[in-house]
């Protein structure tokens, strides 16, 4: 893909050039994303910083996923412009270097990858690679886009704002986390497929160790073609929920793409089959609670005897 | 059975790098908090990770650099807000509402600022992340529930109606009733008067007794009840009419124009035409053709 540089970059890294020869460069604080050639555009020892934002997502799902979270997938596909939609994950075991070296293949920086198992668990990947850091959270409370109910809609493509809860910045895992998410659910600018206009928000918050998920479309009512607004249609704006909805709950992040070191384990987490077990074992020993309870009874009767009833020959003939 | 235990110690917070965890047999006893499906332990597992350096270390490595300009990152940080029930559902889809609401005031402050488009003018159609066919089965949707709402509305107010218009009518009936025992019982009066006087008095001053609830100046009144298909000369109380066009599709709009066939037009009452009027009980034979022809005459002139 040829790059197209700007007049002004293409002097800056001449500039650039010119300084390395004369001087010692100064200490690279900035990051690039790809290795390569992007890393020369931001070699800048000039004060204009040139950061492009090349992010790629790969939006993959392993196989016997259910219909519910492959629509979510299918929504948050079309959610995401930078997003690349790949075939079914088949593999078993060794299931993260498959998908280290698919998103390598793919040329993406980034993964959601959805995992079904049992048909009725959800757990979402979100990793950044090739060696970045990875999260595992389990999905609850689904809603697509297609329920009725969320009846709001916005262009396909815009750029969402993104707004973050306070207790974002309150813990190191938080944190990271938040910065995770404004890389992956944030549209690049000026990317290919992005459309101009801010007419949506996703919403991110922290309730109860659970992160929420929710995507509002804005209806801002304003004069005309002006792009002015004024504090009377601040106040009427509104916002129409759109969808998807979820909700997610951080099980353990890990140092590397899709392994490595743990860094945090949730200790709030209880995974689903454990519940299940535990529903299970409520109910099985009903038949032998009821004998013992019988038992009890009967010792109880026993020790305690009832004393004789005056009235009870009264009827007798 | 449910694994009670003791308490545990919060041990939560490990410093140590690459802390291997014990494989403890003892879990923290669990609530199952039914909240969609969202099960929490009640006591923190002491076996928890939690590796703050490297975590921030990792943070470092993926974070963009920090001078970024605004609308690269596009994110609003919320400032202090006030903790929200997890299971009240209203309180916290408000919560969620509002943080949204207000983060994009401040998003469009700063957006103002920095001079580019940003509001969707009403005349851009582009692709939209739903597809018109489902806006379509939002909208019939949405529709159907006003209709319906509107439906019980008006059913509800039907019936209070029906209830009030019991009453009132049962109220009419029983004036009605009262009026006509008053009037019935005035004329008994007067005839018992005139019984008493003895039958000398009776030019109109006799008539001088006011009749309950009728006018002096016309005593013998029929009621005023509004029979719209008889003329106050019918002799055949209004069923001229009964049985033979009355018969298919008597609705109101064919009444009336059969009504107007037969007060005006042709073949109407046909029954009443072989009996005498005031006019013809006088008209013994004879022909009344040449009438007719004279009155033409008469008329034309």
């Amino acid at each position: 893909m040829g790059k197209k540089r700007k007049h002004t970059e293409t002097e800056a890294v001449a500039n650039g050039n010119k300084d390395e020869i004369a001087t010692e460069r100064p200490k690279r604080t900035l990051l690039g994303f790809k290795d390569g050639s992007n890393t020369e555009e931001n070699k800048d020892s000039s004060s204009v910083v040139t950061f492009r934002n090349k992010e790629k997502v790969l939006v993959t799902c392993s196989r016997r996923i259910s219909y519910r979270y492959r629509h979510l997938m299918l929504n948050l596909v079309s959610l995401l412009p930078h997003c690349k939609k790949d075939n079914k994950v088949e593999s078993k075991d060794a299931k993260g270097e498959t998908l280290n070296e698919l998103v390598e293949l793919k040329s993406c920086s980034s993964c959601l990858f959805f995992e079904c198992r049992k048909g009725k668990d959800l757990y979402l990947w979100m990793s950044k690679c090739p060696n970045g850091p990875s999260v595992k959270f389990l999905v609850n409370a689904v809603h697509t886009m297609e329920e009725l109910k969320l009846t709001g809609n916005h262009l396909k493509g815009s750029r969402p704002i993104l707004t973050f809860s306070s207790n974002f910045d309150k813990q190191p895992h938080w944190k990271l986390l938040k910065e995770m998410f404004m890389q992956i659910f944030g549209t690049p600018k000026d990317h290919r497929k992005s459309k101009p206009f801010y007419d949506h928000v996703f919403v991110f918050s922290i309730l109860d160790d659970h992160v929420w998920f929710r995507n509002y479309q804005i209806s801002c009512p304003h004069t005309g073609t002006t792009q002015k607004i004024d504090r009377g249609d601040l106040e009427k704006m509104t916002l129409v929920e759109v969808g998807p909805r979820f909700c997610l709950n951080p099980i353990k992040i890990f140092g590397g793409s899709f392994g490595g070191p743990t860094l945090y384990e949730n200790p709030f987490y209880v995974a689903p089959n454990q519940i299940r077990s535990l529903e299970k074992k409520q109910k099985a020993g009903k038949y032998a609670k009821k004998v013992k309870a019988k038992t009890r009874r009967k010792m109880h009767q026993l020790s305690n005897p009832l004393e004789v009833d005056e009235f009870a020959d009264m009827w007798k003939e | 059975m449910m694994v009670k235990n003791k308490l545990a110690m919060m041990n939560q917070e490990n410093d140590e790098e690459d802390f291997d965890p014990e494989t403890e047999s003892e879990s923290g006893s669990e609530e199952e908090e039914e909240d969609q499906q969202v099960v929490k332990l009640a006591e923190p597992s002491k076996t928890a990770v939690y590796n703050k350096d490297g975590l921030l270390e990792r943070l470092n490595d993926i974070s963009w650099p920090n001078n970024l300009d605004w609308t690269h990152r596009l994110n609003i940080d919320r400032e202090e807000q006030e903790q929200v029930d997890v299971n009240d559902d209203l309180a916290r889809e408000h919560a969620f509402y509002t943080q949204g609401l207000e983060g994009i005031r401040q998003a469009y402050v700063n957006f103002q600022s920095t001079g580019e488009p940003f509001l969707r003018p009403a005349d851009y159609y582009a692709e939209m992340v739903k597809t018109d066919t489902h806006m379509e089965k939002v909208k019939g949707r949405l529709l159907a529930e006003k209709r319906r709402i509107e439906e019980s509305e008006e059913r509800r107010k039907a019936r209070e109606n029906k209830k009030l218009a019991k009453d009132i009518q049962a109220q009419k009936m029983k004036e009605r009733t009262k009026q006509k025992k008053q009037e019935i019982e005035s004329v008994k009066k007067w005839r018992k008067q005139r019984q008493q006087s003895g039958f000398d008095k009776e030019d109109a001053g006799g008539l001088d007794l006011a009749f309950d609830g009728g006018d002096v100046n016309k005593p013998f009144q029929r009621s005023n009840k509004k029979r719209p298909g008889v003329s106050p000369g019918d002799r055949s109380g209004g069923r001229a009419n009964f049985g033979g066009k009355g018969g298919k599709g008597f609705d109101k709009k064919r009444k009336s124009r059969e009504f107007k066939d037969s007060k005006f037009g042709f073949g109407g009452r046909k029954g009443l035409k072989k009996q005498n009027t005031a006019e013809t009980t006088n008209d013994f034979g004879g022909s009344h053709k040449g009438e007719r022809f004279a009155k033409n005459k008469r008329v034309k002139r």
